[in-house]
Formats: C-alpha cells, structure tokens, sequence
C-alpha cells in the first residue's frame, strides 16, 4: 500500500501521475494519429503542456527536497565515511550527535553546511554542481570510501555562523565553559573558529580514521593542518 | 523558399510529441531513481527538450490557425 508521510513524497506521487498522463496521451496519439482538429489539439495541450509542466514543477520541487538529505548525499560514495557515522546511532562524533537532534534529522548535512545568506540555496546548489563534476572526474573510480582519491576538502572555511545560528553563544551554560568565555569576542567576531576546537577529526571521526579520501589512517604532518581549513 | 503544409504542422506535433516522450522518461527516471546525475540530467536537459517540445507545438497550433497549407495539393488533413 502506497504511504505517503510527506510533502516530498506526495509531490513524486502528482509528478508521477501527471507524468503518466502525459504519456497516456502522447501514445495514443502516436497510435491513433487521429486529425489535428480542435479536440485533437486541446488533448494534445494536456498531454504536450499542461501535464508535462506539472510535471517539471512537482519534480523539481521533490527533487530539490531529496537534495536536502543525508542519503542523497552518501549517494557519493566518498561520502559515506561521514554520511554513515552520521546515521550511526551509537556514534558519539558531534555529525552523529547532531543528526540525532530532529531539528537536523535526515537533512543534517545541509543543516550545517548549506549557506544561509541571501541567494545561499542557490549557490549551494551550485557548489553541489561542482560536487558532481569532481566526482565524475576525480572520484568515481575511487576506493569504496574514496581511497586513492584526492584529500576532499570544503571549498571555503566552515564559517562560526554556522553553528552559532543554534549555539547563540548567549546560553549560560555555554558560557561556563572557560574556553568560551575566554573567546567569546573573538568566536563572535569570527577570528576564533569553531573548529579550531571542535575539529574535523571530532565531527567527522570516521572520515579521517579510515585512510580513504587520501588521508593516512592517523593524523600525520600532512593532514594536521590549520582546523580553520580543515576539509570536511 | 520553405512553404509550410499540413504534412510540415503535423510533423512538428510528432517531433514534439517524440521529444516530450523523450523528456518525460528523463523526468519519471529521476523521480524514481533520483540519483544526482539523473537529477541534474531531467533538471537541465529534460526540461531543454520539454519546453523546446511545447514550443513546437505552439508553433504548429499557430502556423494551422493562421491557416497554412490549407490549400496544398494533400488538401486538409483534419
């Protein structure tokens, strides 16, 4: 029995009706090829405009949701070292940790690496178009995890904005902690980095323990770099 | 010179309708096995080849109204 639990899920489903239709339609047309008359034409706007833009519009829309969760993002599978501990319930890496939080949930990946500023939806669509190039030209015959890839790095420095948009760096007990008070003007003001602490190796454990991606299997001089650009 | 007949219109609505067939599987495709490739593919191409379809369409509903080739030796097709 068909179940239909979201928004997503019912826009496949009126896409695939009207795509169906659509298709109905043009066959019969092919088949029966009857005289361009003005039923003709009209049955012909449906099955060539009207449903086939419907279509295009529920598609899309569905489509761009599914871009938002995690297993189209392990759809890569360089991926999965971070998409798998992510899911991981008995992982206690901060990307496991926050994907258990239901505010991140499925869509954790964008939830904390999408861009919020004004045209942000778009240009990580975007740098998702660049994800694609890369991994047809320079991973697609990788290791199961990525190995003998290139090391994967973000194109630019996870930015503070990222994470104080929940931690507000406001709450009190967040402020007890003496490395925070210490920081707190610089972590606001950006020039001390969230993850010059909280780094890579912390949120994503798996992705750096597993030697793919390029990576040694521990942490060496070449992979020790700067937490601020730390690839993830 | 091109002279439009009726055997001209209903060619354009069989290319269109081939192409809108053709868009239309990218698009099912990609809602059934939504894959970023496929997705990109049904995003960009699909889309090229389902709006060029209607607009080929458009074209032979304007060039039949207008009346073309309504007086050709094939005489009217309707």
């Amino acid at each position: 029995m068909l179940k239909i639990d979201s928004t997503e899920q019912l826009l496949r489903v009126a896409a695939l009706v009207s795509a169906v239709i659509a298709v109905l339609i043009l066959i019969w047309y092919l088949l029966v090829r009857p005289p361009l008359g003005r039923s003709t034409k009209i049955v012909l706007l449906f099955g060539l405009g009207v449903m086939p833009l419907a279509t295009s519009l529920a598609g899309n829309i569905s489509g761009f949701e599914y871009t938002l969760q995690r297993s189209f993002c392990g759809s890569c599978h360089v991926m999965l070292p971070y998409t798998q501990d992510a899911a991981d319930p008995t992982s206690h890496s901060l990307a496991a940790i926050h994907s258990r939080n239901r505010a991140f949930g499925e869509e954790s990946c964008y939830t904390c690496h999408a861009d919020y500023q004004m045209f942000g939806t778009m240009t990580t669509k975007l740098n998702g178009l660049r994800h694609l190039y890369y991994y047809i030209t320079e991973y697609a015959n990788t290791g199961p995890y990525g190995e003998g890839g290139k090391p994967i790095h973000m194109y630019k420095p996870f930015q503070n904005a990222m994470c104080t948009r929940c931690h507000s760096t406001e709450a009190p007990r967040w402020g007890k902690v003496d490395d925070h008070a210490a920081a707190l003007d610089d972590i606001r003001k950006g020039d001390t980095k969230c993850i010059d602490c909280h780094s890579g190796e912390v949120i994503h454990p798996r992705a750096f323990a597993h030697g793919g991606n390029g990576r040694a299997p521990a942490r060496t001089a070449s992979n020790a770099a700067p937490a601020g650009a730390a690839k993830e | 010179m091109f002279s439009v007949t009726k055997i001209t219109i209903r060619r354009l609505v069989l290319i269109s309708t081939i192409t809108t067939l053709a868009s239309l599987a990218l698009m099912i495709a990609s809602i059934l096995a939504p894959g970023p490739l496929l997705l990109v593919v049904a995003m960009s191409l699909g889309q090229f080849f389902g709006t060029a379809s209607l607009v080929l369409y458009l074209l032979a509903i304007v060039l039949d109204l207008q009346g073309y080739g309504e007086h050709d030796e094939f005489g009217s097709l309707d």
